[in-house]
């Protein structure tokens, strides 16, 4: 217990997902086996499909229909109460989504403020809190301003600081950087690696390699798997003998591929 | 709990705030069906209100005896203060076999004369000529202001006349002694009535406004013939009223040839007339009451589910961030309960100024109690609360997946 990164807050055993019925049927994941310790920095890489964001909803509790085994913190997921999870998710969740997803109609405290609403903190401590938080992200003079008022690179970092108002130790980002340039990347890429040295737990999905540099692990999947995992030494050994021939192929699939989809 | 029933209040206020005009149009139902319960009840509460004080004041020990078959069609005639019964079926001797009956104290006939009233000028139409006997004073309890009431020791012709009657025709409510002419016949002023602001009673007189003179006058005034309205009754005690009810039953059925046109009203019966009217009006009113407040129902229920369909990113977002599935019910019912509610308070507010507009015609004012205001406020938290949780469970229910992903 005392040596923090050899506990695994997230275990996951041969975990699947499928949407849709009968002929519809697709597995988004197929057989993920993963831990995750406390206090590990993990990016995920791979290309668009492969079922990050799927993955991540899971991890956040926000899927429930699942098959195979999660335990969180040590507890079977399958046995927890609709409102146990919710509490996990207000107490020790902080997610960051692809696409900001702030609420249009609460103007930018307000949307920060948010998950302090179900922590059960009142109204004037929040706002306190909320408004400490933007200060952080350099954003306390858009307090008052609505969401389609701000850039895209300032959404996003409404929705970090929303993510972290209600401190978290589990921060799971998804492409928390996509729509920034490269300084504002760094702030937000900054604050992430201050919480990882905090001792946070962090997941995040990017696409950008450069990015993992802040991690310490790094995982690419590939069609609903893990495809590989920094952690696992022998694969990692494995790639580093057989560089040339991985390294294009890799290269490959986690970068041209989602360029390919996205036009 | 308690805490953040206080946040979906903030919630709900900023959230009708922000679409003022869908909310007003939405709780226009509401406040249709709660105006409507609002304006019936607090007009019933002020003709119940007056019919109870003149209960009390009589002691409750009077029998009226009416010509004709009660039933609810005449009744809703009763409603005009000069109520005419152009033949009536009521007899002199039924005055006499009454003062006969064990336990009758005092009884008095009423007949009504139409005709002109004339002194210094003439009365307004809304005046009425009222024959009939000393005891009228006793059973009906009116006050005499100045001077006396009729008296069977004075046989020249006198009136005593209503305190507003005066004033319309001297100028003045101290006209005792004067001369007053009806139908061409000349009376002597020996009484003024006391105010009271009454007219709704279980005489259908206005005494305010009447000129009261002897039956043997009236019989005078109607070529010798008595057209009797109405015989009150005195009893000695309100335990013997059945008792006399059966007896003058019996006793008049048969003078009257065993003819049933007459009706015996002792108590509650004899308030029946203004009732019953109050009834059928109020049924339309609780009929307009129930169908604005189902269709206004149905409306905050179509508001809100389209308001959740509109949140569906929010829902996901919220219980991403920690609400649970209550939670985003409550939020939702509390949404709709602040229109009902809302729409209740203008309905409360505005059933009010109109139940006064129309108390300007009428002759009581509304009553103002706070069992009005519960009821309005219960009704419009059960067409809320109804009406709401459908779509507020509907909210809750929404997969989180699904609503973040929809717009991805
Ligand atoms: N709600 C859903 N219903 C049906 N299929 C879904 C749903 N959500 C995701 N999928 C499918 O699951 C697969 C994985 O989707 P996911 O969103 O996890 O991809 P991703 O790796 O996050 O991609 P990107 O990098 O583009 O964000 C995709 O094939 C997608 O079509
Ligand atoms: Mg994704």
């Amino acid at each position: 217990m005392t040596d923090i990164t050899s506990t695994p807050v997230i275990k996951l055993q041969n975990l699947q997902k499928k949407f849709g019925i009968g002929d519809a049927e697709a597995y988004a994941l197929n057989g993920v086996t993963l831990d995750i310790n406390k206090g590990e920095f993990v990016s995920i890489m791979g290309p668009s499909g492969c079922g990050k964001t799927t993955l991540l909803n899971i991890i956040g509790l926000l899927d429930r229909s699942i098959d195979g085994e999660y335990e969180l913190n040590g507890q079977p997921v399958a046995t927890m109460s609709r409102r146990k999870q919710a509490k996990i998710r207000s107490q020790q969740i902080g997610f960051i989504f692809q696409n900001f997803n702030l609420i249009p109609r609460l103007n930018i405290i307000e949307n920060v403020a948010l998950p302090l609403i179900y922590k059960g903190i009142t109204r004037t401590k929040r706002l306190i809190m909320a408004s400490a938080t933007l200060r952080n992200f350099h954003l306390n003079e858009r307090e008052y301003y609505m969401p389609h008022q701000l850039s895209g690179g300032q959404a996003q970092r409404v929705a970090i600081a929303r993510a972290l108002v209600n401190e978290p130790t589990i921060i799971l980002a998804d492409e928390p950087t996509g729509n920034l340039d490269s300084r504002s990347s760094h702030i937000i890429m900054e604050e992430l690696s201050d919480l990882h040295k905090r001792g946070n737990t962090i997941i995040m999905v990017t696409h950008n390699p450069r990015l993992t540099t802040y991690a310490s692990r790094i995982i690419t999947m590939l069609d609903g798997q893990i495809d590989t995992d920094t952690k696992n030494e022998v694969i990692h050994k494995l790639e580093e003998e057989i560089k040339p021939v991985l390294s294009i192929k890799k290269r490959k699939k986690t970068i041209r591929r989602p360029r390919k989809r996205k036009k | 709990m308690h805490f953040l029933l206080i946040n979906h209040i903030q919630n709900a206020r900023q959230s009708l705030h922000s679409s003022r005009v869908r909310s007003l149009l939405t709780m226009l139902g509401i406040s249709i069906g709660v105006c409507s319960v609002t304006i019936i009840l607090a007009l019933s509460g002020g003709i119940n209100k007056l019919i109870e004080t003149q209960v009390e004041s009589l002691g409750g020990n009077i029998v009226v005896i009416r010509p004709g078959v009660d039933n609810n069609i005449t009744d809703l005639n009763n409603i005009q203060p000069q109520q005419k019964y152009t033949t009536s079926t009521l007899t002199e001797n039924d005055i006499k076999y009454a003062q006969n009956t064990n336990h009758v104290q005092a009884t008095a006939p009423i007949m009504i004369l139409s005709g002109s009233i004339k002194a210094d000028s003439t009365a307004p139409n809304n005046s009425l000529i009222l024959a009939t006997t000393p005891s009228l004073l006793e059973i009906s309890n009116l006050k005499i202001k100045d001077g006396q009431f009729l008296s069977d020791n004075i046989n020249k012709k006198t009136a005593v006349i209503g305190g507003q009657l005066s004033i319309n025709i001297f100028g003045t409510e101290s006209s005792i002694g004067k001369i007053i002419t009806i139908r061409g016949q000349q009376f002597t002023v020996i009484g003024i009535l006391k105010r009271t602001n009454n007219p709704v009673n279980y005489n259908s007189i206005d005494f305010d406004n009447a000129v009261i003179i002897n039956f043997s006058d009236g019989k005078g005034l109607n070529s010798g013939v008595a057209q009797i309205q109405q015989i009150n009754i005195k009893a000695d005690n309100v335990s013997n009223l059945n008792d006399i009810n059966d007896k003058l039953n019996k006793a008049i059925s048969a003078s009257h040839k065993g003819e049933k046109d007459f009706s015996v009203l002792i108590g509650d019966q004899i308030l029946k007339p203004t009732s019953t009217l109050f009834r059928s009006i109020t049924g339309v009113i609780v009929a307009v009451a129930a169908i604005s407040l189902i269709v206004g129902g149905i409306g905050i229920m179509n508001i809100m589910l389209v308001t959740v369909a509109e949140r569906t990113r929010e829902i996901g977002i919220r219980k991403a961030l920690g609400a649970t599935n209550s939670d985003i019910s409550w939020q939702f019912l509390i949404e709709s309960l602040a229109i009902s509610i809302s729409g209740g308070i203008i309905g409360y507010i505005s059933g009010y100024i109109i139940a006064f507009f129309i108390s300007n015609f009428l002759i009581f004012n509304p009553v103002f109690n706070w069992q009005i205001a519960v009821i309005a406020f219960v009704i419009s938290v059960i067409t809320g609360t109804l009406f709401g949780i459908y779509p507020a469970i509907r909210a809750a229910h929404k997969d989180p997946i699904v609503s973040l992903h929809r717009y991805n």
